[in-house]
C-alpha cells in the first residue's frame, strides 16, 4: 500500500506547484473572459459577449494580422541566418570560440534595452541609421515613423537579437549529425550543395522544426520592442496583439475584453504549433 | 577545539546581531510608498522622505517602477486589497479609475483637514467625483465630492522658449510662434522653430491639448458628446500640422525624451514641456542653452490654458499604518514644508511656497508654474479616458504623417469614440 502512493506523494508538490502556476491563472483568465470585469465593481457574467465583439472588432484582427506577418517574416529571415551561420562556423578556426561568443551577445540583452539601443540607432535627427541612409542616398528617413517602414524595422531589430538563438540550436544540431553518411557521400563524389539538400538538411529537420517553433512561439508574443520602440505607431502600423491587450486590460481597464483577446491569441497561437507540428509528424 | 570554540562564539554573536537589528526593524513603523520612476519626484525621495524619518520617527519605504509597470503593480494590489503599499503615487489621471474602483481611502474620514493654502486648481484633482464639470454615467449629481488624493508634486505644461530669439518677452501668441518658426528655423543647422511629442497615443495628445483649447475646442461637450471633431479643434489641428515644416524630421515617434533633448540642446526654439524639464535647462552639464530658456503659460487664441499633470498621492484603502500614511500627508503639505521643498528644487502645490522669495530666487520658473497652475485644466475626469485618449491619439499621429486632412482624422476619430462610449454607457443612443 506504502509503495503505491509513495510516487504520487513524492510528485504531488511539483505537480500543485505547476498547476497553480499555470493551470489556474489559465482557467481564471478563461473564466474572466466570459465577464464584463469593471475595475471596483463585481464581475458580471456576460457569456460569449466579449468573443461576439472580437469577432467584429477591425483593430483586434489587424493586429492579428500585425502579429502574423511580423512572426512569419521574422522567424524565417532568422532561421534562414541562423543556418547560415551554423554551416559557416561548424568547424574549428583560430578564434571559432572567441567568434561564436560574440555572435550570441544580442541575445543576452534585455529587449527593453534591445529596444532602447534601436530606437536611437532609427532615430530620424541624430541615429546611425538615419545618417547612413542618409549619407547613401542623399535622403532623409525616418523609419519609426513611416507606416511602411516602422514594421520591418521592427522585425530587423528581432532578427538582430533572436538569429543567434537559432544559430545555437542549428550549431548544436549539426555538430551532433553522425559523420559517417557524409564520408559516403564525399567518396562517391556528392557536391556540397547536393550534400546539404539530401544529408544535412533532412537529418537536421527535427532540429529544425523545434528552432522554428519555439522561435515562431516568442515572436508571436513580441512586446517589449514594440512598447519602446514604436507603441504600436505609427497610426497602427505595428499595434501587435499583445500590445493591444495589455492596453485594454491595463490601460483600458477592460479586464474582460482584454481576457477574451489574451485567449483567442492562445487558440490562435495552438493552433499554429499544432499545425506545425502536424506537418512534420514523424521527423519530431 | 579552540576551532569549534570560535565557530561557536561567531555564530553566537551573530544571531544577537541579527535579532536586535530584526527587534530595530520592528520598534517603528514602516510606510511603504509605491511610484513610478520619474525625476520629479527625486528631491521628495532623496531628500524629504529622511527628513520626514527624523521629524516623527516613522520609516519610509520608496519601491517604484516604470510608470506602466507601477500602473499594473498598483492595480492588482488595489483590486486585490492586498496591502503591500500604504501610499501609492499616481498621475493625477489614475485619481478617476482608483478612487472609482475604491482603491483608496477616504482622506477626510481618515482625518485630514485642508487648509486655505492648497492652489485650488490642484487640490481638485484629489476629489471623486469631480468637484466640477461631466460625471462619469453611474454617478448621479447629487453624489458628494470626496476628497481621496492629494497632491505631491506640482507639475504642469509649461511654454519652454528661447529667450535669445524671442526676446525678453514670452511670445503672447500662437501666431508669433509660427512667425519666428518661419523667419529663424534653418533645418540645414538643426535650428527648428518648434518640437512636440509626436508618438500615437498619450504622448501626442498632451501636446495637442493645449491647442485645443487654447483654439476654443474641447473633448466633450454636454452629456459627454464627443467635441473634439468641432470647426475649433479641426482650426486647432490644422495650426498644428502648420508647425510642422518647422520641426525636426521624424516628430511623429518623438517622445517628451527626444521633445526635451532637442530644445536643451539649442535645436528647437520653443515648446510645451512637463516641468520636470526645468531644473536640467540651467544644468551646464545638461544643457547648451543655460539661461537662455524662458518660461511662461502658453500663449492663448480664444483663451489661456495649461495642461495639469500633477503627481498624486493617495492612502490605499488596504494599506496596513493608515494613520502613519495620514501623518505624513499632513507633514508634506505643511506650508512650511512645502517652503523648503521648493527651495530644494521641488514644484509645490501651495501658493505660499511659490511665493517665497528664496525658492523664487533658485527657480526662476516658478512663477511661470504658478500662473500655468492657476489656469490649468486637467484631463477630463472618467476613467474611461485613456481610451478616448488612445483613440484620438492614434488619429492626430496619422495626421502628423499625412501632414494634412486635419477634418477627416478628427472625424474618424470621433466616430470610433463615440462608438466606444455607447457600448461604455455614456449615451443612450
Amino acid at each position: 500500500m506504502r509503495t503505491k502512493w509513495l510516487p504520487w506523494a513524492l510528485i504531488a508538490p511539483t505537480a500543485l506547484f505547476a498547476l497553480a502556476m499555470t493551470v489556474l491563472p489559465l482557467g481564471y483568465s478563461l473564466l474572466t473572459s466570459f465577464e464584463e470585469f469593471r475595475l471596483g465593481l463585481p464581475p458580471v457574467f456576460t457569456g460569449l459577449q466579449n468573443y461576439r465583439n472580437l469577432w467584429s472588432d477591425n483593430n483586434f484582427h489587424s493586429s492579428l494580422a500585425t502579429t502574423l506577418v511580423f512572426t512569419v517574416a521574422a522567424t524565417a529571415i532568422e532561421f534562414v541566418l541562423g543556418l547560415s551561420l551554423a554551416l559557416l562556423l561548424k568547424e574549428e578556426f583560430p578564434f571559432h570560440g572567441v567568434i561564436r561568443s560574440s555572435l550570441i551577445i544580442p541575445m543576452v540583452i534585455a529587449p527593453v534595452v534591445v529596444g532602447i539601443i534601436w530606437r536611437l540607432l532609427y532615430n530620424a535627427d541624430v541615429g546611425l541609421f538615419s545618417f547612413a541612409v542618409h549619407a547613401l542616398t542623399g535622403k532623409n528617413i525616418s523609419v519609426l515613423s513611416s507606416t511602411t517602414l516602422a514594421l520591418p524595422a521592427l522585425i530587423l531589430v528581432d532578427i538582430w537579437e533572436w538569429t543567434p538563438f537559432m544559430f545555437l540550436i542549428l550549431l548544436a544540431g549539426i555538430q551532433s549529425l553522425p559523420l559517417e553518411p557524409f564520408e559516403a557521400a564525399r567518396v562517391d563524389g556528392a557536391s556540397a550543395w547536393n550534400i546539404f539538400v539530401h544529408l544535412t538538411l533532412p537529418m537536421l529537420r527535427p532540429v529544425i522544426v523545434v528552432a522554428i517553433l519555439i522561435r515562431a512561439l516568442d515572436a508571436f508574443t513580441v512586446f517589449d520592442q514594440v512598447f519602446v520602440l514604436t507603441q504600436g505607431g505609427p497610426g497602427t502600423a505595428t499595434e501587435v496583439a499583445t500590445l493591444m491587450i495589455y492596453k485594454t486590460a491595463f490601460r483600458f481597464s477592460q479586464f474582460g475584453y482584454g481576457a477574451a483577446m489574451a485567449v483567442a491569441l492562445l487558440i490562435l497561437v495552438a493552433c499554429f504549433s499544432a499545425a506545425v507540428t502536424r506537418a512534420f509528424k514523424g521527423t519530431v | 577545539m579552540i576551532r569549534r570554540q570560535f565557530l561557536k562564539n561567531s555564530l553566537g554573536v551573530a544571531t544577537a546581531a541579527a535579532l536586535s537589528s530584526c527587534r530595530t526593524k520592528d520598534s517603528r513603523v514602516r510606510l511603504t510608498f509605491g511610484s513610478y520612476s520619474d525625476p520629479g519626484v527625486d528631491v521628495l525621495k532623496d531628500e524629504f522622505l529622511p527628513e520626514f524619518e527624523k521629524a516623527t520617527g516613522i520609516g519610509t519605504e520608496w519601491v517604484e517602477a516604470d510608470f506602466s509597470g507601477w500602473l499594473q503593480k498598483a492595480l492588482n494590489d488595489g483590486e486585490t486589497k492586498a496591502g503591500a503599499f500604504d501610499i501609492y503615487v499616481m498621475d493625477d489621471l489614475w485619481v478617476p479609475r482608483f478612487a472609482g474602483a475604491g482603491y483608496l481611502a477616504n482622506l477626510e474620514e481618515l482625518g485630514f483637514q485642508l487648509d486655505s493654502d492648497f492652489l485650488p486648481s490642484a487640490i481638485d484633482l484629489g476629489y471623486w467625483p469631480p468637484k466640477t464639470g461631466l460625471r462619469q454615467p453611474g454617478i448621479g449629481s447629487s453624489a458628494k465630492p470626496a476628497l481621496f488624493s492629494l497632491p505631491l508634486v506640482g507639475d504642469v505644461q509649461i511654454l519652454f522658449y528661447r529667450r535669445d530669439i524671442f526676446g525678453a518677452n514670452p511670445p503672447a501668441t500662437w501666431e508669433d510662434i509660427l512667425r519666428t518658426a518661419r523667419q529663424k528655423s534653418d533645418p540645414g543647422k538643426r535650428q527648428y522653430g518648434w518640437v512636440t511629442r509626436g508618438v500615437k497615443g498619450n504622448p501626442i495628445m498632451n501636446s495637442f491639448f493645449v491647442l485645443l483649447h487654447d483654439f476654443g475646442g474641447a473633448e466633450f461637450g454636454e452629456n459627454w458628446k464627443v467635441t473634439f471633431n468641432s470647426p475649433q479643434a479641426v482650426e486647432a489641428l490644422e495650426y498644428y500640422l502648420s508647425l510642422l515644416p518647422y520641426e525636426p524630421e521624424g516628430v511623429a515617434e518623438f517622445d517628451s525624451d527626444q521633445e526635451g533633448e532637442t530644445l536643451l540642446q539649442g535645436n528647437a526654439f520653443a515648446a510645451t514641456i512637463w516641468t520636470g524639464w526645468c531644473r536640467q535647462t540651467d544644468d551646464p552639464a545638461r544643457s547648451r542653452v543655460v539661461n537662455q530658456i524662458g518660461f511662461s503659460v502658453p500663449p492663448g487664441n480664444v483663451k489661456r490654458v495649461a495642461k495639469l499633470g500633477l503627481f498624486m498621492a493617495g492612502i490605499a484603502a488596504s494599506a496596513p499604518h493608515k494613520t502613519e500614511a495620514v501623518e505624513f500627508l499632513k507633514w508634506f503639505s505643511r506650508s512650511d514644508v512645502q517652503t523648503k521643498f521648493a527651495r530644494a528644487g521641488g514644484i509645490p502645490f501651495k501658493m505660499s511656497a511659490f511665493k517665497d522669495e528664496e525658492a523664487r530666487s533658485k527657480s526662476r520658473w516658478l512663477d511661470a508654474i504658478l500662473d500655468a497652475m492657476t489656469v490649468g485644466i486637467p484631463s477630463p475626469r472618467t476613467s474611461d479616458w485613456s481610451k478616448v485618449e488612445d483613440i484620438l491619439g492614434t488619429h492626430l499621429n496619422l495626421a502628423l504623417l499625412d501632414k494634412g486632412n486635419a477634418k477627416q482624422h478628427l472625424d474618424t476619430a470621433a466616430a470610433e469614440a463615440t462608438a466606444f462610449l455607447k457600448t461604455a454607457g455614456y449615451h443612450a443612443d
